[in-house]
């Protein structure tokens, strides 16, 4: 090597250490690390949620079948769309379904983080099985429930005929009401567990100290659960119900499964109503403006959870 | 605030945020989203079709023709299957949509995306020259302003299909010839604790195989031939109403007015129900796996009504996206799969459960193999498609995807009185045709 050579290497070595120790410490500063973490998220959220939710609020201001180039019509889908009557029932049965079913997972979400709470044999794998409805794939498990309703070979009206309740059982998906009562039944089952298990983690942070003090102040079950557990649980059930609404109130793959939004649309849900328009019958833009309908209940859903979150 | 450097051999945050952007680069080159050069011969094709109900379908486009065409040319045949059941139209519309890297397909309801499908008037011509043509019918789907969109395949025949001994045992030697004597039938039938189950939810075909077949056997229509003017609001629209509503009421099992696709073949073979419409599929499942009953069914045209006998097709074609990035290999490989070398075998393999749009198989010796497939051969001769008499275009599509025919039946069925029902679908209709 020559001297030139040489005698220049520390000093050509030492910009790029010096430039690599100031692009160190610039890392190494929190503000920009926390950032450059936050920036694959949210280039994920951006591009998998974002992009998708702008392009839906655009479809819904044009007139785009599929394959055909777009016309701005203005707010012409939404009119269209009020003046649809299956529309409006969809809305109707979107309403009762989350409304029913939520109140049902409640009680029963309730009832079951109260049972799993007490000491009983086997209480770990019970509290396991109780999971199961939460883990089998909803098109697999809705698959199973459609054998539970058929009319001859079915689970319930076998038992019902077994039970001498009646001569023929009635038909689950047949009849409009019943239909609605089935698809109602089978989200509550799903969902079940989901309130169970996150009010049962609620319950477990209760102090025992609390309750023994109820107890010697005369408390009995009714008062410890109503004036203890209920007050100090009304966080994880605040929560745990929002989440819910927003679960049912979007759900697809169950009525999409079980019945197709019928009989007569007596199931049809917005999720089902704006999937069949826009990709069943290719209107993109009336389709995208059906569930962008959905939004405003989240919306107003979501301003309630951070009401809630932000008073406590 | 303890900093992890990495000097204990754990990773440092810059070699996360290395490896993060290395990782992302990978995935880029990886996920392949250069598009294939059209002069460089294609590695591989991808075909999309609906899985057949007959299983031997499936079987002999795996075993037979993809390892034939790869022998032949050296290029794979990726075969994408999507469930039946009413998956197909919303994956093929979202290939369309997105230009998903798929080529060919069984492009069910082309009529909702034919822009976004090849101009293939030369395969289709030389195909029909080739086998005794085309029946015209179904050119009213394929052919749109001048140009074919697809090259058709075969009907998915809809007869009625239905429990011989059970007939029998009621008198009824053979099957009713008018829809009057089938709803006669029906009654001493659903007495003896043998209904029938004629679907009418949200599926895509067995609903709409008899419901419009009969409304036409009535004399009424859902839009006119101009494709524009309404015509469903008529007085033989109100008695086809009123007929189904006794035939439900008095001859078939409840369930069935929420029935999808797959409930009735289920229904049947269960021996719940003593007829439905619907496509040989339970013949060929029962002589598989129930030979008792398979030696019990039989199928039959469906009945006339005073305007005559009707069918509707469920037509099979298959097109190419406008989107491949090599039309040449495309339109070569659809070519190849028409030629009767292939073709026919293929039909035969399914025991012609696509009865051929091509007058080259009517008298095909499949179909004397099992003489109780015959009626759907002859369901090609009064076969319309379900936009008829109006064109099939996109419209059509909205009617048949929102079930709007379908549902003024359905709610006729739950005791909606006729003038209401008609009046809501006529709504509906209005909003689609203008």
């Amino acid at each position: 090597m020559s001297r030139v050579a040489e005698a220049t290497r520390p000093a050509a070595r030492a910009v790029p250490s010096a430039r690599a120790f100031r692009l160190r410490e610039w890392l190494e500063r929190e503000a920009v690390f926390s950032w450059l973490m936050l920036a694959p998220p949210l280039l994920f959220l951006l591009l998998f949620l974002g992009y998708p939710f702008c392009y839906g609020v655009y479809l819904s201001f044009v007139r785009r079948p599929v394959a055909q180039p777009a016309t701005f019509i203005g707010l012409n889908n939404f009119l269209n769309l009020y003046n649809d009557a299956i529309f409006w029932q969809a809305v109707w049965n979107t309403f009762r379904f989350t409304a029913a079913a939520t109140v049902l997972k409640l009680a029963g979400g309730l009832g079951m983080a109260l049972v799993m709470h007490q000491n009983f044999r086997l209480k770990g794998m019970t509290r396991a099985l109780l999971l199961l409805p939460f883990i089998v794939p909803t098109v697999l498990s809705t698959v199973a429930w459609q054998w539970i309703f058929d009319p001859g070979m079915g689970l319930f009206n076998r038992l019902l005929m077994f039970l001498d309740l009646v001569k023929q059982g009635p038909s689950w998906l047949g009849n409009p009401t019943l239909a609605m009562v089935s698809v109602i039944l089978v989200n509550t089952w799903r969902g079940l567990p989901f309130f169970g298990i996150t009010i049962l983690a609620g319950l477990q942070t209760i102090p025992d100290e609390l309750m023994e003090s109820a107890t010697i102040d005369g408390a009995g079950w009714w008062g410890r659960f109503r004036y203890v557990t209920l007050p100090l649980l009304m966080p994880v059930i605040f929560i745990v119900t929002t989440f819910s609404i927003i679960f049912t109130f979007f759900d697809f793959q169950l009525v999409y499964v079980l019945t197709g939004g019928g009989p007569a649309n007596a199931t049809h849900l917005m999720a089902t109503y704006a999937y069949s328009v826009g990709m069943s019958s290719g209107q993109m833009g009336m389709g995208s403006a059906a569930a962008l309908a959905m939004v405003p209940v989240l919306g107003v859903v979501l301003l309630a959870m951070s009401s809630y979150v932000r008073r406590r | 605030m303890a900093r992890n450097h990495g000097s204990d051999g754990s990773t440092s945050r810059r070699d996360f945020l290395k490896l993060g952007a290395v990782g992302a680069a990978g995935a880029t080159v990886g996920a392949g989203w250069r598009p294939r050069k059209a002069e460089a011969k294609p590695e591989k094709i991808t075909f999309l079709r609906e899985s057949s109900y007959v299983k031997e379908f499936d079987e002999h486009f795996n075993k037979v023709l993809i390892p034939r065409y790869q022998q032949e040319t050296g290029i794979k045949v990726v075969y994408e299957i999507v469930a039946a059941g009413g998956s197909a139209v919303p994956r093929t519309v979202s290939i369309v949509e997105s230009k998903a890297p798929v080529d060919a397909a069984w492009v069910q309801q082309e009529w909702l995306y034919r822009e976004g499908l090849l101009d293939v008037s030369d395969i289709a011509k030389d195909v029909g020259k080739q086998q005794g043509g085309w029946y015209s019918e179904i050119e009213g789907l394929s052919v749109w302003e001048g140009k074919w969109k697809s090259v058709p395949f075969g009907n998915i025949g809809q007869c009625m299909v239905y429990r011989k001994d059970w007939f029998d045992q009621v008198g009824a030697t053979t099957f009713p010839d008018t829809w009057e004597e089938f709803l006669e039938v029906g009654i001493k039938l659903k007495k003896a604790g043998h209904p029938y189950g004629m679907s009418m939810g949200h599926g895509y075909a067995d609903n709409n195989s008899w419901l419009l077949p009969l409304l036409w056997g009535f004399g009424a229509q859902v839009v006119a031939k101009d494709g524009k003017t309404v015509t469903l609001d008529s007085a033989e629209t109100a008695r086809a109403v009123d007929y189904v509503r006794k035939l439900y009421k008095d001859a078939c099992l409840d369930d069935c007015i929420g029935w999808l696709d797959p409930h009735n073949n289920k229904a049947f073979l269960t021996s719940q129900i003593s007829a439905t419409n619907n496509a040989m599929s339970i013949l060929i499942s029962a002589k598989r796996d129930l030979p008792d009953m398979g030696k019990v069914i039989d199928h039959a045209l469906n009945p006339k009504g005073p305007k005559g006998r009707f069918h509707s097709f469920v037509p099979v074609t298959h097109g190419i996206f406008a989107h491949t990035p090599d039309p040449a290999a495309a339109k070569h490989f659809l070519r190849w799969l028409m030629d009767p070398k292939q073709v026919a075998a293929w039909y035969r393999s399914a025991q012609m459960y696509h009865a051929p749009f091509l007058h080259a198989y009517d008298k095909d010796e499949e179909w004397n193999k099992e003489p109780r497939f015959k009626p759907y051969q002859k369901v090609l001769e009064t076969g319309k498609l379900v936009s008829w008499p109006a064109a099939a275009d996109r419209r059509f599509g909205e009617v048949v995807n929102k079930w709007i025919v379908i549902d003024m039946f359905a709610k006729a069925c739950t005791g909606t009185p006729t003038k209401t029902v008609i009046a809501e679908a006529v709504t509906g209709l209005k909003q689609i045709f203008g």
